[in-house]
C-alpha cells in the first residue's frame, strides 16, 4: 500500500515540493531585506521598549517614525500575503479532492478495492500517508510564514492578531491545511468526479475559514475591556498588538457617545470658543475612551484553538469519507 | 433452494432473492442463481439488465439492498479475506494508466498475500505486452490481457469478469477468451463471464444465466438448456396443454399456423406438431424477449 500510494504521488509531491521550493527562493530574500531594514531603522528593540510602561517620549517617537518608514516601504506586501494564505486551500484542491475522486471517475477503484487488501485499509492508509505528508508541509510553510511576517507584524498596529497575517503564521496552516484536504477528499467521496469535488472543496473552505474567521474566532476567550480617559500627553500606546474588536468614547453614565472613535486631548486643553475636550459631540465630564479587545499575549492560545478546531474538523470529514468510501461502487 | 451441506460445497455462487436498488429503481430484484463450481459460466442481459450490478455484489463492491450472496459460502461484502479467492475484471478494464505492466505486476505483489507474479510476468511476455510502457498506451487488448493477468496472478477460485471484451475488436476478442480459457483449464477455476451479446460468449461458456430487466430469466448448464428446448409449429394454438410441454416461452402465431418455443418435460408425442430442435440463441432470444419492457408513454407525454 505504501509502495502504490508512493508510485501514485510520487510526481504530485515532486511538483509540489518544487513549487515549494520556487516560493521559497522568493520569498527568502525578501524576507532578509525585511529584517535588514528592520535593524538597520533601529527596530530591533521597540516592542520591548515600548512595551515598558515607563517608555520615555522620544524613544516612542523614534519607534514610531521608524514603524511608520518600514510600512511605507514593505506595506504592499501585505497583498503578497493575501496571495499566500491561498496556499492551504490549493493543497486541498489538488492533493485532497482527486484522492477518491480520481479512482472512480477513471474506475481504478474497482481495480484496487478487489485486491486483498480492502477498501477500509485502502483508506486508512492512503489518507494517513498524505495527511502526514501534507502535515510536514503545512509545518514547514507556518514556520517559514511566522519568520518571514515577523517584522510586517511587529511593525503593523493589530500585531499578529491581524486579519490576514494570524492565519499565515504559527500553527494555524497546520489546521487550514489538513481540513482543506479532507474537506477534498471528503468531497471526492460524496461527488466521485474531479472537477465538482474540487468546486466544493474550494466553496467549503472558503465558507468555513470566513464563518471562523469572522464569528468565531473573537469569542474563543471572553474579551477584555479597556478604558482610560480622553485627556492625558501623548498618543497613547495601549493596544499595540492587541486585538481590538470594539472601541468608542462613552460618557461616565456609560453611554456610547462616539462608537469605533477614540479622543485624545491635552489635559485641560480647550477648543476654540474655550470648549472643553469632545463637547460639541455631547462628552460630558468624566468621559472615556472604551474598547473590547483580545490581548496579544493570547496569540498562541488563540492559534491553539483554531488550530483544534480546524484539526476536529478534519478528523470528523476523514471519518465521513471512510465511511462513503464503503458504499462505493 | 435450501440444499444440503454437500451441495452447498461445489456452489462457487449462490444468490437468494437477491436485490439492489439505486434510489427507487432495483438494479437487480429477485435474483435467485447458483453457479457450480468449474463451471465457465456466461451472463447474458441487454444493456442495463443488472449484470454488473450482480457482478458487484459478487466481489464485494456492492452491499445487497435485499436478499443474500454467497460465494463460497461467505458473504462477500466488506470481507477482506474472502477477496483472495476472487479475481475481477471490471468493465472497461480499468487499470492506472500511468503505471507500466510491470509496475502493475508489484502492485498487486503489494497488495495481496497469494501473487503468483511470475505467472503474471510469463503470461505477459508471452502476449509480447511491453514491460516499460504505460499501461494507458496500451491497445485495448493488450491492456484487458493485462488486467486478465493481474487477476490470474491472484490465483483466484472465481474469476468475475464484466465485460471483458466489449471494447475489443474481433480478432482481440478471441485472443483474450482463448488465452482465458487456456489458463482456466487446467486450474479448475470456476469463471463468470457477462456480455451483452451471447455470441461472443457462445464456444465458450457451459453454463448460462439470463438476466434481463433486473431479474433471472433463465440459468442453467448450456447442455440441458439445448436439450430441454424445442421449437413446435402446428396449427393455430389456443393455449391449451401440449403433451410433453412444461411452458410455452414464446409463441407467435399466423392465421393458420402457430410457432412455439417450449420447456419440455418429456417427449412431444402429438402428431399435429412437428419438433425442431432449437439453438442456444434461440433460447436465449425467446426469453429475452419474453421479459417484458417498462413503458414510459406518461414521462413522455405521449399516449399509449
Amino acid at each position: 500500500m505504501i509502495w502504490l500510494t508512493w508510485r501514485q504521488h510520487r510526481k504530485q509531491a515532486f511538483y509540489t515540493l518544487l513549487a515549494l521550493a520556487a516560493l521559497a527562493a522568493l520569498l527568502v530574500p525578501i524576507g532578509l531585506a525585511m529584517r535588514h531594514t528592520f535593524s538597520d531603522l533601529g527596530l530591533t528593540d521597540c516592542a520591548s521598549q515600548l512595551a515598558r510602561a515607563d517608555v520615555a517620549q522620544a524613544t516612542r517617537e523614534t519607534c514610531d517614525a521608524g514603524y511608520r518608514r518600514f510600512g511605507n516601504q514593505y506595506g504592499n506586501l501585505s497583498l503578497v500575503a493575501v496571495l499566500l494564505i491561498t496556499l492551504p486551500v490549493l493543497i486541498g484542491l489538488f492533493w485532497g479532492a482527486p484522492l477518491v475522486a480520481r479512482e472512480v471517475e477513471q474506475g481504478t477503484h474497482r481495480f484496487v478495492w478487489t485486491q486483498g487488501v480492502g477498501r477500509t485499509r485502502w483508506a486508512l492508509v492512503k489518507f494517513g500517508l498524505v495527511s502526514g505528508s501534507v502535515l510536514i508541509l503545512a509545518t514547514v510553510y507556518g514556520l517559514g510564514m511566522s519568520w518571514w511576517v515577523d517584522p510586517l507584524t511587529k511593525a503593523a498596529h493589530e500585531g499578529r492578531f491581524g486579519m490576514i497575517v494570524f492565519d499565515l503564521q504559527g500553527i494555524v496552516p497546520i489546521g487550514y491545511t489538513l481540513f482543506a484536504v479532507a474537506l477534498g477528499v471528503f468531497a471526492g467521496t460524496v461527488w466521485k468526479r474531479m472537477l465538482p469535488a474540487m468546486g466544493i472543496t474550494l466553496a467549503g473552505f472558503i465558507g468555513v475559514r470566513a464563518a471562523v474567521e469572522l464569528l468565531a474566532r473573537r469569542h474563543y476567550q471572553p474579551a477584555r475591556t479597556q478604558t482610560f480617559p480622553i485627556e492625558g500627553e501623548g498618543p497613547p500606546e495601549v493596544s499595540r498588538g492587541d486585538w481590538v474588536l470594539a472601541q468608542g468614547v462613552r460618557n461616565p453614565d456609560g453611554t456610547m457617545i462616539a462608537e469605533g472613535g477614540r479622543i485624545q486631548c491635552p489635559s485641560g486643553g480647550k477648543g476654540p470658543e474655550g470648549r472643553v475636550c469632545g463637547a460639541e459631540l455631547g462628552l460630558e465630564p468624566g468621559a472615556y475612551n472604551w474598547q473590547l479587545y483580545q490581548p496579544a499575549d493570547r496569540f498562541w492560545l488563540f492559534q491553539g484553538i483554531e488550530t483544534g478546531v480546524f484539526v476536529a474538523l478534519a478528523v470528523l470529514l476523514l471519518y465521513l469519507a471512510i465511511r462513503r468510501v464503503r458504499r462505493i461502487a | 433452494m435450501s440444499g444440503t451441506r454437500g451441495q452447498r460445497m461445489d456452489m462457487v455462487l449462490e444468490t437468494d432473492r437477491l436485490g439492489k436498488r439505486y434510489g427507487s429503481t432495483w438494479a437487480l430484484r429477485d435474483c435467485s442463481l447458483h453457479l457450480p463450481a468449474g463451471r465457465i459460466a456466461a451472463l447474458v442481459g441487454p444493456n442495463g439488465a443488472g449484470k454488473s450490478t450482480l457482478l458487484h455484489l459478487a466481489v464485494g463492491l456492492l452491499k445487497p439492498d435485499a436478499g443474500t450472496v454467497r460465494v463460497f459460502g461467505r458473504s462477500p461484502y466488506g470481507d477482506t479475506e474472502g477477496l483472495a479467492d476472487i479475481g475481477f475484471v471490471a468493465q472497461d478494464t480499468p487499470l492506472y494508466r500511468d503505471f507500466t505492466a510491470a509496475e502493475l505486476v508489484i502492485a498487486g505483489g503489494k497488495l495481496n498475500r497469494r501473487w503468483d507474479a511470475t505467472l503474471a510476468r510469463q503470461r505477459l511476455a508471452q502476449l509480447g505486452i511491453p514491460p516499460d510502457k504505460p499501461v494507458g498506451k496500451l491497445s485495448g487488448g493488450q491492456r484487458a490481457q493485462v488486467a486478465l493477468a493481474l487477476a490470474l496472478a491472484k490465483q483466484p477460485r472465481l474469476l468475475l469478469l464484466d465485460e471483458p471484451v466489449a471494447s475489443l475488436d474481433p480478432l482481440a476478442r478471441r485472443e483474450f477468451l482463448q488465452s482465458l480459457m487456456g489458463s482456466v483449464a487446467e486450474s479448475g477455476t470456476t469463471v463468470l463471464l457477462s456480455s451483452h451479446l451471447l455470441a461472443d460468449l457462445e464456444r465458450v461458456c457451459d453454463y448460462l444465466i439470463v438476466l434481463n430487466a433486473s431479474q433471472v430469466q433463465l440459468t442453467g448448464a448450456v447442455d440441458d438448456l439445448v436439450s430441454e428446448h424445442r421449437q413446435l409449429v402446428g396449427p393455430r394454438h389456443d393455449g391449451g396443454a401440449v403433451g410433453g410441454v412444461a411452458a410455452v416461452v414464446r409463441a407467435s402465431h399466423t392465421d393458420r399456423q402457430s410457432t412455439l418455443l417450449v420447456r419440455t418435460d418429456g417427449p412431444v408425442t402429438d402428431p399435429a406438431w412437428t419438433v425442431r430442435e432449437v439453438s442456444l440463441e434461440d433460447v436465449v432470444l425467446a426469453y429475452l424477449a419474453d421479459g417484458t419492457t417498462q413503458t414510459s408513454h406518461s414521462e413522455w407525454g405521449v399516449p399509449a
